[in-house]
């Protein structure tokens, strides 16, 4: 396995300046500080970011360092990076301001370096608590059994189930035999609760053991129900799976599953959370994630920010692949980019206050990082990134790129959707009401019928009960989120 | 701050969308068969800034600067003067606006008695809004009350909901 550069370890291009590199040794030092973590994979990681900074920090040994790299750590980048802003200039405004930068990241086509796919490194954690039992159980045994057929001699595979505790039903070591393996499969039965934690730990253990930069490192967390109490540990289980490069991805059944909880579980990670309706199919749902993983090019792509003055982040939403608000922290996850698709991410800033006497403002600048576990040559890429728009003192005649307006019309459908969220969970029925009856507008306009009429239901729905209905609401959440997906998704 | 015209609801200027109710904020007649042409004021509305001014009559006195109203397509001949204050005449006022735009019905479009003015200062003109009750937009964007934005051909400000075209006569 081919080792990181220390520029990679630290999350930096190699033109960084002293005092990046000392910002960026601190900020790791303080996520991976062994005070904090156990964890042996990040004990070790510490110790490489300690003699990667002891390096770097010394100008004398920083160009013995620059001179030992090998060729291929000049090598471009395959990843292309364009960036719009919705205004073409800031104003000069005595009030705060809003202005939205579009990030849409893309493979480029030229790009050659790519093994035919990458082998899996991959945990199922299997929910088997009493509400699985079924064709819910039995649709997931036969789609595991046809996993466990098509793997590939370089792909490991482990199984977990849980319930109230969690049992490793297929070791990733040691698949001895084919047959033995699908026989435990089937004999999975179904009773007990929902500990997702204990299953989660158990899958992220095995992953972790085979991890592997080559390796698309994943778990896949497939539950029907909700956890009670271990939220907590598996927020940080999710944190840990960052930092060592393992993605958590969640495919919800049924009505009854937290998917405001998984959503930003998997979003850590850069994984998805996706909603399997009643009678939906849990099989091909299964499978597609599979395949997304093999097919993948990039596995993880994350940014370390760092804001101006007076200027704040108060929003960013990926649209492309999986639709999804991202929690504002950095180093900032932001997923994947699909397979001859696109990576797109929307930026919310506010910028309080103008500076004086400047006729440029950066609004924010770090480095945006990228693994790539399939490229023959050189794993990580570092990106320099910087976002800043020149001021004028009136406002412009442009509107706004069309790729942004575009954006902001399905992301304001979605908010929509979140503020009736929130207004319900404040307990103003009415307000929630409200927000549907406007999102139900919207759709309408959109020729989004169906999706509009079920909307209204929903209304009804509130209206009588105080409540959302527990399916209604997930229908709509994620039949919202759908209405970026269709063919226009990667037409550009 | 701008006002959301559908809820009432405040963005902050540089929002697209309303978080309240979705309503697309900015102007941007991006897709023309969203209105069908009712007159020929909805026929100028649509068209591009420069484009309106080339539809425009000839301007009156040769004046050099003169408001053109958008949606009557009427104009008003600004002279004489190096401020013009914009507003509307009403009973009891005592102060009344240079340009009084009462006789357009601009009680309806939302302007206020002393709105805004206009300062011309060779060769540079600029919009200042008086802290009106329902703001002054400058191409779309809202301004800060009482701070001079400058002014050229072509623009296009809103006092209320009134739309005004300056326009230089060379």
């Amino acid at each position: 396995m081919q080792e990181l550069s220390y520029y990679e370890l630290l999350g930096l291009p190699q033109d960084a300046t002293q005092d990046e590199i000392r910002r960026a040794y601190r900020q790791l030092v303080l996520r991976l500080h062994p005070d904090k973590n156990a964890n042996k994979g990040e004990t070790d990681l510490f110790i490489d970011v300690q003699k990667a900074y002891e390096y770097l920090s010394d100008p004398k040994k920083k160009v013995d360092y620059d001179h030992s790299l090998p060729f291929e750590h000049g090598i471009q980048s395959p990843l292309a990076i364009k960036t719009l802003y919705s205004q073409s200039a800031l104003v000069n405004l005595s009030e705060p301001q809003l202005i939205y930068v579009l990030l849409e990241l893309t493979i480029k086509p030229d790009t050659q370096l790519w093994t035919s796919s990458a082998p899996l490194n991959i945990s199922l954690v299997v929910d088997c608590s009493t509400s699985m039992r079924g064709i819910r159980l039995d649709t997931v045994k036969s789609t595991a059994i046809d996993i466990l057929r098509k793997l590939q001699p370089n792909d490991i595979f482990s199984l977990v189930k849980f319930n109230d505790w969690a049992e490793l039903l297929i070791d990733p070591g040691n698949i001895s035999s084919l047959k033995s393996a699908e026989m435990k499969v089937q004999l999975l039965q179904a009773g007990g609760g929902t500990e997702i934690f204990k299953g989660l730990e158990l899958g992220y253990s095995q992953v972790e053991q085979f991890r592997s930069a080559q390796r698309v490192n994943h778990i896949i967390l497939i539950t029907d129900g909700r956890t009670y109490g271990d939220e907590a540990y598996c927020e940080r289980l999710a944190e840990q799976a960052e930092t060592l490069g393992i993605g958590i991805s969640a495919l919800g059944i049924g009505t009854k599953w937290n998917d405001k909880f998984l959503d930003h579980i998997t979003s850590k990670t850069g994984g998805i959370c996706k909603y399997i309706p009643d009678g939906g199919d849990i099989h091909n749902s299964i499978m597609d994630e599979i395949t997304r993983l093999g097919s993948n090019l990039t596995e993880k792509i994350s940014i370390n920010y760092q804001l101006s003055q007076s200027i704040q982040l108060s929003g960013i939403y990926r649209l492309k692949p999986d639709p999804s608000s991202l929690d504002i922290i950095t180093p900032l996850i932001l997923g994947y980019v699909p397979h001859l698709g696109l990576l797109s991410v929307m930026f919310e800033f506010v910028i309080t206050d103008l500076p004086e006497n400047t006729s440029q403002l950066t609004l924010a600048k770090g480095f945006l990082d990228l693994e790539i576990p399939r490229h023959t040559v050189k794993s990580r890429y570092v990106h320099r990134l910087q976002f800043d728009r020149p001021i004028s003192i009136k406002p412009g005649k442009t509107a706004p790129p069309a790729a942004i307006l575009d954006a902001m019309t399905i992301l304001s459908v979605l908010h929509l959707q979140e503020r009736a969220r929130e207004a319900m969970s404040r307990g103003d029925y009415s307000s929630a009401a409200h927000h549907m009856e406007y999102l139900a507008e919207h759709l309408q306009n959109k020729g989004e019928e169906n999706l509009a009429k079920e909307v209204l239901l929903e209304v009804s729905y509130i209206r009588n009960n105080q409540s959302f209905s527990e399916e209604g609401q997930k229908r709509i959440k994620y039949g919202t989120r759908s209405l970026l997906l269709p063919a226009r998704i990667d037409k550009d | 701050m701008i006002i959301c015209p559908n809820c009432g609801n405040e963005e902050l200027p540089g929002a697209l969308f309303c978080k309240e109710c979705g309503t697309q904020l900015t102007d941007t007649a991006r897709d023309p068969t969203l209105a069908i042409p009712s007159s020929i004021a909805d026929q100028i509305r649509q068209e591009k800034p420069d484009q309106v001014a080339q539809n425009v009559p000839p301007t009156p006195n040769d004046a050099r600067l003169s408001l053109f109203l958008v949606d009557t397509g009427e104009v008003i001949p600004l002279e004489g003067l190096s401020e013009y204050t914009l507003g509307r005449s009403s009973e009891d006022q005592p102060i009344l606006p240079d340009v009084d735009l009462a006789s357009y019905h601009a009680y309806d479009y939302g302007v206020s008695r002393l709105h805004a003015a206009i300062k011309v200062s060779q060769p540079n003109v600029v919009l200042i809004d008086f802290g009106s009750a329902n703001g002054t937009q400058l191409n779309g964007q809202k301004l800060s009350p009482n701070k001079p934005y400058p002014l050229t051909h072509g623009d296009i400000f809103t006092l209320g909901k009134m739309k005004i075209q300056l326009l230089v006569n060379r």
